[in-house]
């Protein structure tokens, strides 16, 4: 296959110089974007080289592995864990349906969480052969940027290999991070949190993300005893306020108990486990306290201020529309961007780099309508604009759909749990501007209903579409009256 | 306004000692004006803790809000007055049943002067009602509903509450709600847990003793669901103004309904009275069951055959499977699933055989014997089979249209009996009109639905509409359960020549941790000349769900530019559907192309 250059300005009398590159692309981080973007740059006829730090389920500066924070301590074995402790949820509504079940159910947190690692360490294998079967070398160690075409790689012995690439693509993800409060050194970050040796029986979580959210459903569906503490009203700022007070509910429902605007301000070590003190003067004991406070890129140790890689405030890398640094032989992808932290963003910000760059075709990332899950127990789902964004940036009225009904499954087991359905419409286009829904399956739901929000779908063809039944879903193609129509005020939009 | 609240909480039974509204009653929802207020009110009538601090349920208008009022004040014909809603519910009783009389009087008089108004043509002829509807299924109800919510007067009759139809027995709801969609899920859930219960002990759950499952425990919370929907149903017709009557409607002449003897008239008739399950005649098949009685079954079949390779036939024997019966399902032809995406046959039927259903295939019965131990053998045309507590007919359903008095007003029928309707949902007889299984044309309680709707409109809205059957999405609720839309593979080359299939096959993430050998497999089919989706399938977990957002998206004739437009939602199994790059298989049938037919070009890629 022929390879295709992208035409940069300087390139075209170039040809004998490219010669002189040991690669067309060196990425740093094979994580879901590194690795998507080297590929499919391989696959364009690109000679691609990738740096990875070796393998471990807990990441830092000199530790993370092949498949990145989404395979190896993230969506995957994040999901793994949610379906094991949605499992405790299910068993106890079996009995209305006529399962007779012991009274208290055994589990075995050591072999999930084995079963786990085992998964993880199967997919970090896979990854490795995409890798290679697309023709990608892959080298294990530590990546730094010594100049604009030119990688230092320290691998594992301590030797120091250096290339030169014509690109340089820096993919090197994010890590979670602690906030600086006393003590903070005995609590977890989502990392160990995924590679506990115990359940805890008695688990402290802080943050209102979904990291936290989902950690606390986690350990609430698993058994144990859970407050979750944040610093807003409600958790997962962002989201559609009224989603964000279902999925608090629903949390508080099955067991989680919800501290808003609280603030953690010290951890201390006791032999009874950790003592929680909040800046109410609340105390808690807890035998694990989990930070989900926030993730910061990995953009220290990669020498960039050296070469001049402009990086803003939180140490995000600073890119253009088609991912490029101010240095033009640099690019960057996925959370180390601190763009939209998600991977498959990170995936189609890495197949628009690989077309940009060697597929001949300038292609921009679109950040309209990207879809996205929260996996509580039961999960949210969102996509295109929340009910309060939609308010800002209308032209005209904006109808709000809402439903809110119980899933027929909890007719029987008994459960008292809403799921909760939203449109939101452009009166004057008959858009539909967003959607979201909390309940079960909602993720899965979700997907095809971006597929039609993505193409500018109007309420009308909503409606116009038949229903699958009985399902839950059919429910977003049901909705029939407004519960409500916002009159947006092109005053105040002028005079904010 | 406000005593309407009392009594109404009144006809709410809540059975189950809870409060549980269910997604049925979220379906019928209604879609026009103030109905929509009373509906909400309902809801929230149903669930008393819903959550305080949310808004969508409080935002709806109270009855006694300003507007309601200005709406009753303007709107005499279309808006009921309160005794009705509250009477109907009651109309054994007598005093109530007369007051409601004297209110439709009062009703038919402003509707008849409308109708002078609007149409001079009209000969002027008093009926009983406006529209008079013979069957309270989903169609029915929502015919009436809605033609009573534009301000016709209606009333529907419908045979007695059984879960067993018959002749002289039905119940308000009809098969989707009584035996058919609803029960069916129900039983769905509860045999979907043996499943959990095995991939749950790979995720670390353990059980001391194996999970029993006792019988009883569901068909009584099943039940007492069904009956607590039947009502809701019930209050759904009341709330709008529909006079509900109990008994059999029979057609005297093209105005009039007898129902028990008792003659009414009306203006227009609908027939939406369904259809029921078919057993072939041959030896014995009185003692085979239909999906009536096998969902209704008194005790746990410890060994049932189940004849049939329809949806049907595969949901039930998931069903029984999944409550730890031993399933053998005999079919006729090779595959399961006649009509289907091959592919899907292929592949569903091989998932249910894993779980451990015996198919006997192109095996046809012959005659079912009692042996003296009460066991039952099926003889077919490849032995006998011995040793069955249960025999289920999965083998068809009929129209209920017969002793409905259709030959002697001249109503034209097929020769399976459905009723020939025209694309209004007409009837050969100008003012009798059909919609749902009775006219056999997609037998779904959504496109009665739509049917039924399309109705209402067309009859009293001034505004003839017709339903639209493209891109109708439906489920078959197997286990894995398949989801589709739009055409199959071999749909589509028949009618587009060109396309390319897209395929996906996996282990889900859930499977990889469980160990069981579950899978995934999606399909899209895409036409090469347009680059739109003609057909999406899907067998796996979560199909139905997954299934309805895209059928949005190929109702609006999205391409599959589209489709990779969108940006997947991580880790799901749905967004393998937005990640199809590479066509499995190019079908070409045009002449220019490579003069390969479509069929060698399966082969060619290993189909």
């Amino acid at each position: 296959m022929a390879r295709k250059i992208l035409v940069d300005e300087e390139m075209d009398q170039t040809n004998k110089e490219e010669a002189h590159y040991d690669f067309d692309l060196f990425v740093i981080g094979a994580g879901s974007g590194g690795v998507r973007a080297a590929r499919f740059s391989a696959n364009f006829g690109a000679k691609v080289g990738i740096c990875e730090l070796p393998f471990h389920p807990i990441s830092s500066e000199v530790i993370g592995g092949v498949g990145g924070t989404c395979v190896i301590r993230g969506c995957v074995p994040k999901k793994i864990l949610v379906y094991g402790a949605t499992f405790g949820g299910e068993l106890e509504d079996a009995r209305n349906y006529g399962w007779e079940l012991n009274e208290k159910l055994d589990f075995n947190w050591k072999k999930l969480l084995h079963k786990k690692t085992d998964e993880i360490i199967r997919l970090n294998g896979i990854y490795k052969r995409l890798l290679s079967n697309a023709g990608v070398k892959l080298f294990e160690g530590e990546g730094k940027i010594v100049g604009p075409n030119e990688v230092e790689l320290t691998q594992l012995d301590g030797t120091k290999l250096s290339y030169s690439a014509k690109h340089i693509l820096i993919a090197t993800g994010s890590r979670a991070h602690r906030p600086l409060i006393p003590g903070q050194e005995l609590g977890i970050t989502s990392d160990e949190a995924l590679s506990l040796e115990d359940l805890p029986k008695r688990a402290v979580v802080f943050g209102g993300g979904y990291i936290a959210v989902e950690f606390a459903s986690i350990w609430r569906g698993l058994g144990a005893d859970v407050n979750l503490f944040f610093r807003r009203e409600l958790p997962l700022r962002g989201f559609d306020d009224e989603m964000r007070a279902v999925v608090a509910r629903n949390l508080e429902a099955r067991g989680v108990n919800l501290h808003a605007q609280t603030n953690l301000t010290e951890l201390v070590k006791t032999d009874n486990g950790i003592k929680v003190i909040t800046d109410h003067g609340e105390e808690f004991i807890a035998d694990v306290v989990l930070f989900a406070t926030g993730r910061l890129p990995n953009s220290k140790r990669l020498n960039l201020e050296a070469v001049g890689v402009e990086l803003d405030n939180t140490g995000a890398v600073k890119v253009d529309e088609y991912s490029r640094t101010n240095i033009p032989s640099i690019w960057a992808v996925g959370d180390v961007t601190n763009r939209m932290n998600l991977t498959p963003v990170a995936l189609m910000e890495g197949t628009c780099f690989a077309k940009t760059v060697f597929g001949g075709e300038s292609s921009k990332a679109d950040y309209s309508n990207i879809p996205c899950a929260v996996f509580s127990i039961p999960p949210l789902s969102v996509v295109g604009l929340s009910e309060e964004q939609a308010i800002e940036q209308a032209n005209s009225d904006v109808l709000v759909f809402t439903s809110t009904f119980n899933p027929m499954k909890n007719t029987i087991s008994g459960r008292q749990e809403k799921t909760v359905m939203k449109l939101v419409v452009d009166q004057e286009t008959d858009k539909v501007l967003g959607a979201s829904m909390c309940g079960p399956d909602s993720p899965e739901i979700m997907q095809g209903i971006a597929v039609a929000l993505k193409c500018g779908a109007t309420k009308a063809q909503f409606d116009c579409t038949v229903g699958i039944h009985p399902s839950a879903a059919e429910e977003f193609v049901t909705m029939r009256s407004v519960s409500r129509r916002i009159t947006v005020s092109r005053k105040s939009k002028t005079n904010p | 306004m406000r005593e309407l609240k009392e009594p109404k909480s009144r006809h709410l039974p809540l059975i189950g000692g809870g409060p549980h509204p269910a997604t049925i009653v979220a379906l019928e929802i209604s879609t026009f004006e103030p109905y929509k207020y009373l509906l909400s009110t309902q809801r929230k009538q149903i669930s008393p803790k819903e959550k305080p601090h949310m808004a969508t349920s409080f935002t709806a208008p109270k009855l006694s809000s300003p507007t309601f009022q200005t709406l009753c004040r303007n709107l005499p014909v279309f808006v009921p007055i309160p005794n009705t809603l509250y009477s109907v519910s009651r109309h054994h009783q007598r005093h109530h049943h007369r007051l409601q009389l004297q209110q439709q009087r009062q009703r038919r008089l402003l509707f008849v002067v409308r109708a002078e108004s609007n149409n001079g043509s009209e000969p002027l002829r008093h009926y009983d009602f406006d529209l008079f509807t013979i069957g309270a299924g989903s169609g029915g109800v929502r015919a009436s509903r809605f033609a009573a919510n534009f301000g016709a007067s209606v009333a529907v009759c419908e045979l007695p509450f059984s879960t067993i139809s018959s002749e002289t027995t039905g119940g308000v709801g009809g098969t989707c709600v009584l035996r058919g969609c609803v029960p069916k899920k129900l039983m769905v859930y509860a045999s979907k847990y043996s499943h959990e219960f095995d991939e749950s002990n790979g995720f670390g759950w353990k059980y001391d003793t194996e999970p029993k499952h006792d019988w009883s425990t569901l068909m009584a919370n099943k039940n007492a669901e069904l009956r607590r929907l039947t009502g809701i149903y019930k209050n759904i017709l009341g709330n709008a103004g529909v006079t509900l009557i109990e008994g059999r409607g029979k057609i005297v002449d093209p105005h009039t309904v007898d129902v028990d003897g008792k003659l009414y008239t009306a203006r227009h008739i609908l027939i939406s009275v369904g259809g029921r399950p078919f057993i072939p005649d041959i030896p014995g098949s009185e003692y085979a069951i239909d999906s009536d009685a096998a969902l209704d079954l008194p005790s746990k079949p410890e060994k049932i055959a189940i004849v049939g390779g329809g949806y049907i036939a595969l949901e039930f024997a998931g069903i029984f499977n999944g409550l730890q019966s031993e399933v053998h399902v005999f079919i006729r032809q090779k595959k399961v699933l006649r009509g289907f995406d091959e592919e899907i046959r292929d592949f569903v039927g091989e998932q249910v055989s894993l779980r451990g259903i015996k198919f006997h295939i192109e095996e046809s019965p012959q005659a079912i014997v009692k042996s003296a131990d009460g066991s039952l053998s099926l003889k077919t045309n490849k032995g006998t089979i011995k040793g069955f507590s249960h025999i289920m007919f999965a083998t068809g359903r009929r129209p209920n249209t017969k002793n409905l008095g259709l030959e002697s007003v001249g109503v034209k029928m097929s020769s399976n009996g459905s009723i020939e309707v025209d694309e209004y949902s007409r009837t050969t007889v100008p003012s009798i009109w059909a919609v749902g299984d009775a006219t056999d044309r997609i037998n779904l309680t959504p496109v009665a639905l739509m049917e039924g709707g399309a109705l209402a409109k067309t009859i009293f809205q001034n505004e003839p509409t017709k339903p639209d059957y493209r891109a109708v999405p439906s489920a078959v609720f197997s286990q894995p359960p398949i989801g589709q839309v739009g055409l199959t593979e071999e749909q589509a080359m028949k009618d587009y020549g060109d396309i390319d299939v897209y395929t996906a096959n996996f282990r889900p993430l859930k499977a990889t941790l469980s160990g069981l050998p579950d899978r995934v497999f999606m399909k899209l089919i895409v036409c090469v000349k347009t680059n739109k989706v003609l057909g999406l399938h899907m067998c796996g977990d979560d199909s139905a769900e997954i299934t309805q957002g895209y059928a949005v998206a190929i109702k609006a004739g999205l391409t599959k530019a589209d489709f990779d437009a969108t940006v997947g939602i991580h880790p799901t199994s749905a967004e393998e559907f937005v990640t199809m790059r590479t066509p499995t298989r190019k079908i070409r049938q045009g002449p220019e192309s490579e003069g390969k037919m479509g069929h060698e070009a399966k082969a060619a890629a290993g189909v």
